[in-house]
């Protein structure tokens, strides 16, 4: 009885079984209730009219034979007695001797009143109803009427048949059991194939599913199981691509710094080629350095969720973000446009502020042609600061556009890291947008340039 | 603490109160009928026109009593474990007899000056002198209850059984025993006519319908009188006899003889009867009503109190 569905079946088989007794008693009380009180109405009526046969004085033999004449074609039985020795006549006495009215009953008979009795009567050798009228006299009991009818109780009615009855009760039990126990089973199964997927998801098995054959409360928790099941295996798959996609991006570098470092250290490079081989490794170096950092600041934005925020004016950040950058931009001779709105307060962490332009700015430059501009303009709209960060770059393609955020996500997947990007530039930024209660919106056409807007919540007054 | 020896003092007063009892005092030259009722544990006494004088109300379930002398009243209870004896004249109680449960019946015998207690616990009869000590007893057979004397004899009816003992009245050792009829009760004894009357309710639900009357020497039956159903008070005085039988609520008056002289129908379920100065008294158990009886029929009636099972008549011996 330890399982649930063990627990229902005794609740419910339980119920069933008080209902059964409860009926039986129920019944029983209502047969002797209406049964036995219509009888005893009917029985007083037939004896109050068989009375009135009664002109007093002494009970006569002629109306004790008129009176039981009725036996024959009445329903109740009814005989008429005027022997004293009956009525209890000597019960100031010890009298051995079973009367058919006791000495109370005697004394209501004697106020004129009807007497009623159910129970067993040892004179008729069964239960009976009966009631008893008075023959009376000038305060003299002459004789009584003496009605009774049988009393078949329910349990008396099913005596000859009670092996049948109870055998009966048992069985439908039984079988009420087994019906409620087979649909139970039923019932439960879902949730039991819930169990088994539950087990199976906690060794591991992330592919784990139930079928949904229902739309009831179970149905909609395998339903709900189904989606968790779906979301956790899409998690530990991008778990294990950016795993693996890590480790890609860690081998690469690896391995050139590997080979040029043997290479040198076993002399097979000289002069100007081993320079640039310690170059390119330090290049390698730099570039993992990077890549690590980025990593960590990634894995910091996951877990730092809350930083301490303050408001800044934002166009001295973004002023900071352009100086920081400015170098690079005139390296390739790239002119920055500034246009900021100079009121503009938000309730930010400065320095994440400044690295999602400082972000947005080098993509600029790096994916833009020599001697273009970049404009970085930010004004209000509808309480909301907006920043745009403009080029007119190489653009990316439409179909790239969705991905374009993702973790290592390279529009151009065969163009050479030697162009510096990590793939981790944006995922970064939309992070730290999204820490800021900010959105961030791409919009790009090949060969024309990338739009990127900042939408970042101004600071509550 | 002044609250408290208050009560107790009050308590003191009536518990000796109730010692003390003390019912309405009945004169002695007062001529009386008094009916035993035992329903309403009560004495009620009423004078020769039917008045009544005083009702003793008793809280002790007393279902019979005997008059003792002139002046005092024996109440006993079958289940009651003492007899009390009272005075008449006083309204108090002089004396108690521990006589022990069962008590059925008291009889006093001028002759002697005792009184008898049968008692159907220990089935025996004992015999008691004025002053409540106790003489002597007698074992007998299942249930003694009626008794009657006559020429230093006393003659016991064993209810539950079919024998009638006869004691010397002195020793109470058995004298003679007579087969009679089970369930016998009323007994009168006619000395003149060598005859003993007795009555009884009869057997099972077989009603007895006659007087019994047997040869007072030798216990055999000599005849039986009719009168239904079941005679069980009987009366005598001079040479009349009055039985009534509550079978049929009937007060059947006969001659010394047996010769019924005349009957009527009076009350209802009598089980009393008594000859007191001129009339015959008749107390219906059913109707809680006592009559006054004449040949010219009811003269005079008067309610009791519930259940009146015996008759006491004190006449004017002045």
């Amino acid at each position: 009885m330890r399982t649930f569905s063990g627990k229902i079946w005794a609740l419910i088989v339980g119920f069933l079984l008080i209902t059964i007794t409860f009926m039986y008693v129920f019944t029983d009380f209502l047969y002797e209730q209406l049964y036995v009180e219509d009888t005893e109405k009917s029985m007083i009526e037939f004896g109050e009219r068989l009375a009135t046969k009664y002109k007093g004085g002494a009970v006569s033999d002629e109306l004790i034979a008129e009176i039981e004449e009725h036996n024959n074609y009445g329903v109740f039985n009814v005989i008429a007695v005027r022997n004293p020795r009956e009525l209890s006549a000597c019960v100031p006495f010890d009298i051995d001797y079973q009367t058919l009215i006791g000495p109370d009953e005697r004394s209501q008979l004697l106020d004129g009143n009807p007497v009623m009795k159910i129970g067993y009567e040892e004179r008729f050798e069964r239960q009976i109803i009966s009631v008893i009228l008075p023959f009376t006299d000038e305060n003299r009991l002459e004789g009584i009427l003496y009605l009774y009818y049988p009393l078949a109780k329910i349990s008396e009615l099913a005596s000859k048949e009670v092996v049948l009855l109870i055998a009966g009760v048992v069985l439908f039990s039984i079988m009420i059991g087994y019906l409620v126990f087979r649909g139970l089973r039923r019932i439960m199964s879902p949730l039991r194939e819930l169990q088994g997927a539950v087990h199976r998801m906690s060794t591991g098995d992330y592919r784990a599913r139930v079928a949904v054959s229902s739309k009831d409360e179970v149905g909609q928790l395998s339903e709900a199981f189904n989606q968790m099941a779906e979301a956790i295996q899409q998690e530990d798959e991008e778990r294990k691509a950016f795993l693996a996609t890590v480790s890609h991006e860690l081998r690469t570098p690896i391995s050139y710094v590997k080979g040029y470092s043997e290479s040198i250290q076993n002399g097979f490079m000289e002069g100007e080629q081993r320079d640039e081989a310690i170059g390119l490794i330090a290049r390698e170096a730099n570039r993992m350095e990077r890549l690590t950092n980025e990593l960590l600041q990634l894995v910091h934005i996951d877990t730092d969720k809350a930083d301490e925020m303050y408001p800044i004016a934002l166009a001295e950040t973004l002023r900071d973000s352009v100086a920081l950058i400015k170098a690079k931009a005139v390296e390739k001779e790239i002119g920055i446009l500034l246009k900021v709105d100079e009121d503009i307060i938000i309730e930010a962490d400065e320095e994440k502020i400044r690295q999602i332009f400082i972000n947005l700015l080098e993509n600029a430059i790096r994916y833009s042609n020599k001697g273009t501009s970049i404009s970085l303009t930010s004004m209000i709209e509808e309480q909301s600061a907006i920043i745009q960060v403009k080029d007119k770059g190489i653009g990316i393609p439409k179909e790239d556009l969705p991905r374009i955020l993702e973790r290592f996500y390279r529009v151009n997947k065969a163009r050479s890291r030697a162009d510096g990007g990590s793939g981790l530039g944006l995922s970064i930024v939309d992070q730290l947008v999204k820490q800021h209660q900010g959105t961030l919106h791409i919009d790009s056409e090949l060969e024309i340039g990338t739009t990127v807007t900042v939408r970042l919540p101004l600071m509550e007054e | 603490m002044k609250k408290m020896i208050v009560v107790l003092l009050m308590c003191i007063f009536l518990i000796s109160g109730c010692n003390e009892e003390r019912f309405t005092k009945i004169d002695s030259h007062q001529p009386f009928v008094a009916s035993v009722n035992i329903l309403d544990p009560s004495l009620s006494f009423f004078d020769n026109e039917g008045k009544e004088i005083a009702v003793w109300d008793f809280d002790v379930a007393y279902t019979g009593a005997a008059l003792i002398q002139h002046d005092h009243v024996l109440m006993y209870g079958h289940d009651l474990t003492e007899a009390h004896l009272y005075s008449l004249s006083t309204g108090k109680r002089e004396a108690v007899i521990k006589c022990g449960a069962g008590t059925t019946n008291a009889y006093y015998d001028e002759q002697t000056e005792r009184f008898f207690l049968t008692n159907s616990k220990k089935n025996t009869v004992t015999s008691y002198n004025l002053q409540a000590a106790k003489i002597s007893e007698q074992k007998l057979y299942n249930y003694p209850m009626s008794m009657a004397s006559n020429a230093g004899l006393l003659y016991v009816l064993n209810y539950k059984d079919t024998i009638l003992s006869v004691l010397d009245i002195e020793t109470l050792q058995v004298v003679d025993e007579w087969e009679i009829p089970k369930s016998s009760h009323g007994i009168a004894i006619l000395a003149d006519q060598h005859a003993v009357w007795i009555g009884g309710h009869g057997q099972g639900n077989r009603p007895n319908d006659t007087i019994d009357v047997y040869n007072l020497e030798t216990g055999k039956k000599q005849k039986e009188i009719s009168m239904p159903l079941m005679p069980v008070g009987i009366s005598t005085k001079e040479q009349e006899v009055a039985v009534i039988s509550h079978g049929k609520s009937t007060l059947y008056v006969a001659a010394a003889d047996g010769e019924v002289l005349w009957s009527q129908k009076i009350g209802a379920n009598p089980f009393a009867t008594t000859y007191f100065e001129k009339w015959i008294i008749i107390a219906g158990y059913d109707d809680q009503t006592i009559y006054f009886v004449d040949e010219q029929g009811i003269a005079k009636k008067a309610k009791t109190k519930k259940g009146p099972f015996q008759l006491l008549a004190r006449e004017d011996t002045r």
